[in-house]
């Protein structure tokens, strides 16, 4: 009777201790996620908003949508064409898009990260910031000779 | 937005500002100033000595359009007009503005006594085939909106002298040109009657409200 008392307790604690690990771990996550959200937010109004407008909808047939945008599930690629540019014709939600992006080689993988997680958040599915590592491995993969 | 653009930008409106608060003074209260440099000639009518004023005024000018015309100043013969300056793979305050500009296109389609003519900066990339598909991708037809190319040194000419609004190449800046982001309003004399910061909204209204201020002043 006493051991299984005792082993009940511990259990109870150390379910106890792992939890608040738990929690404190997932709160440092959603920290993060809102940090990179705020910052991605402000580095999209200044360098992406110009064309692809503040509410991510675009302009006319000139610069395509973000908003319901296939890309939104390939965030590897949004994070190469944010710094590489791209000038292959695209479709956005059924319609054409043929004029060049311009690459932006100052933003650095920590700024482009926090884009990334920006419009993923914003307007994608997720709800976790993308993190650097990510980011840089994507640039690595898709630089231009 | 680059900060060389921004200070220009800040710098034409303060020079507009400043041009408006001395000019407004003599004028009557509903009418908008003139704005420009301008000079006082001395002759003599009926053997009196009497002074006039020389407004600046914009010259004749030779350009060819989205569809590959000739167009010259007699397009705006009896019409008011907004004109500005930009280039089509402008990445900063074009898009802005092209966004701004098209409220000032819907607001005034089709009405006879209004035209927009759009410079673009960088004429050797901007080919009229180039201009026609931006207009279409704008959501742009038709005559009313004109947009122009041509001679680069009279473009930047037109601009910087008559229309009072800096255009310059810059390699160091992203998209490689500097220019303001203003609307100049021009009347039916050719004058230019007012000034505004077409990157914004508030510029935007100030400008339609203008518009019809001065589309007043022809109905008398």
């Amino acid at each position: 009777m006493i051991l299984p008392q005792s082993t009940l307790a511990g259990t109870a604690r150390v379910l106890a201790f792992l939890m608040l690990g738990l929690a404190s771990c997932r709160s440092s996550e959603e920290l993060k996620s809102e940090q990179y959200f705020v910052t991605g937010q402000q580095l999209y109004m200044t360098h992406c908003a110009n064309c692809h407008q503040m509410e991510g909808n675009g302009m006319s047939n000139l610069y395509p949508p973000i908003v319901g945008s296939q890309i939104l599930s390939d965030k590897a690629r949004i994070a190469c064409i944010v710094q590489y540019g791209m000038s292959d014709t695209i479709v956005v939600n059924g319609k054409k898009f043929s004029r060049p992006m311009p690459p932006n080689p100052k933003l650095t993988e920590i700024e482009i990260a926090e884009i990334v997680s920006f419009v993923s958040m914003k307007w994608g599915k997720d709800s976790l910031y993308t993190p650097i590592e990510f980011v840089h491995k994507a640039l690595a993969d898709c630089k231009p000779d | 937005m680059n900060s060389k653009v921004k200070s220009i930008l800040f710098h034409s409106l303060f020079v507009s500002a400043f041009l408006f608060a001395i000019t407004a003074c003599g004028d009557s209260e509903k009418k908008l100033p003139i704005l420009g440099e301008r000079d006082w000639v001395k002759k003599t009518v009926d053997g009196k000595e009497v002074v006039d004023t020389i407004y600046n005024t914009i010259p004749k000018f030779a350009f060819v359009n989205q569809y590959s015309d000739t167009v010259t100043e007699k397009i705006v013969e009896n019409k008011i007009y907004v004109t500005d300056f930009f280039f089509t793979t402008c990445p900063t305050i074009c898009p802005v503005m092209k966004k701004q500009m098209v409220k000032v296109y819907e607001a005034y389609k089709g009405n006879p006594d209004v035209m927009i003519l759009s410079h673009s900066i960088d004429p050797e990339h901007d080919t009229p085939a180039v201009l026609n598909k931006f207009a279409k991708d704008l959501g742009v037809e038709g005559q009313q909106w004109q947009f122009l190319t041509g001679d680069k040194a009279r473009i930047y000419e037109i601009g910087q002298n008559n229309y009072m609004s800096t255009a310059k190449e810059d390699t160091t800046v992203q998209g490689g040109y500097i220019h303001s982001g203003a609307f100049i309003l021009v009347d039916k004399e050719k004058h230019v009657r007012g000034m505004y910061d077409g990157t914004t909204e508030e510029g935007t209204k100030k400008l339609l409200n203008d518009m019809e201020r001065l589309l007043a002043e022809y109905k008398k």
